[in-house]
C-alpha cells in the first residue's frame, strides 16, 4: 500500500519515528516525571505505541519506567477527569 | 565479591520534624557505608505532594541516593528499610551498563531532550 503511489491512503499515513531513537536516549529515567506524563493520557493511562510511534524498545521502558514512578507517587495511577 | 552500583529512592513519612529527617537520612547513610558501601550521592528532594494518597497522607519527604556496594547489603538494606516505621516506601535499582551511561550523561548534564509535538496529543481523544 505505501509502495503504491495510486492509493487513496497515501499521504494520509504519517510516519512516526520513536522519539528515544531520535533523541539518542539510552534509558528512561524514571524521575523524568514531566517527561513520562507527555506518554499518559489525562486518566494516566499510558498510552500505546500506535499512538505515539514509540519502539517497542523504548515502550517496554517506558512503561517500566512509569510503574516505577507509579509505584512512588509521581505520577498516578488513576486520575479522575473532573479537574 | 562483585560490587555494584545502586540508586535507592525512600519516602520518609511527613509527620516528623526537619531535624528528624535528617537523623533518617544519617542513619541508613551510616548503614550503607558500615555495611561496605560507598556513598556517591545523596539528594534530599525534600517534601513533595503525591499524586494520589498513600496510607492516608498526601505528601512525603523524597531521598534519592546513588551508591556502589556488594549485593549482599540490599538484602539487609531493604530490611532494614521495610522494618523501619517512619519509611513509607523504597526502591532500589541495580545499575546496568546502559543505565551507567545515562547516570555519566546526568553526571554532565547533558541527557539528551526527548522532544514531543504538541500536534499528537491531539489525536488521543479516542476514548
Amino acid at each position: 500500500m505505501i509502495k503504491n503511489p495510486s492509493h487513496p491512503k497515501k499521504g494520509h499515513i504519517k510516519t512516526r519515528e520513536c522519539k528515544f531513537t531520535k533523541a539518542g536516549i539510552e534509558y528512561i529515567d524514571y524521575k523524568n516525571t514531566d517527561l513520562l506524563q507527555r506518554f499518559m493520557n489525562d486518566q494516566g493511562k499510558i498510552l500505546p505505541r500506535r499512538v505515539t510511534g514509540t519502539s517497542a524498545k523504548y515502550q517496554r521502558q517506558l512503561s517500566q519506567a512509569i510503574k516505577r514512578a507509579r509505584f512512588l507517587g509521581l505520577v498516578p495511577y488513576v486520575a479522575d477527569n473532573l479537574r | 565479591m562483585s560490587r555494584n552500583y545502586y540508586e535507592l529512592t525512600y519516602i520518609i513519612s511527613p509527620v516528623l520534624e526537619e531535624d528528624q529527617y535528617k537523623e533518617v537520612i544519617e542513619k541508613f547513610t551510616e548503614f550503607i557505608r558500615d555495611n561496605g558501601g560507598e556513598i556517591d550521592e545523596v539528594d534530599e528532594w525534600g517534601i513533595r505532594k503525591f499524586e494520589f494518597e498513600m496510607d492516608s497522607k498526601s505528601s512525603g519527604y523524597y531521598v534519592n541516593a546513588y551508591f556502589t556496594s556488594p549485593g549482599e547489603l540490599i538484602e539487609k538494606l531493604e530490611r532494614a528499610l521495610r522494618i523501619d516505621d517512619q519509611i513509607m516506601r523504597y526502591l532500589t535499582l541495580k545499575y546496568d551498563a546502559k543505565m551507567m551511561r545515562h547516570r555519566e550523561l546526568q553526571r554532565k548534564n547533558a541527557v539528551p531532550t526527548v522532544f514531543v509535538e504538541e500536534q499528537e496529543d491531539d489525536e488521543e481523544d479516542e476514548d
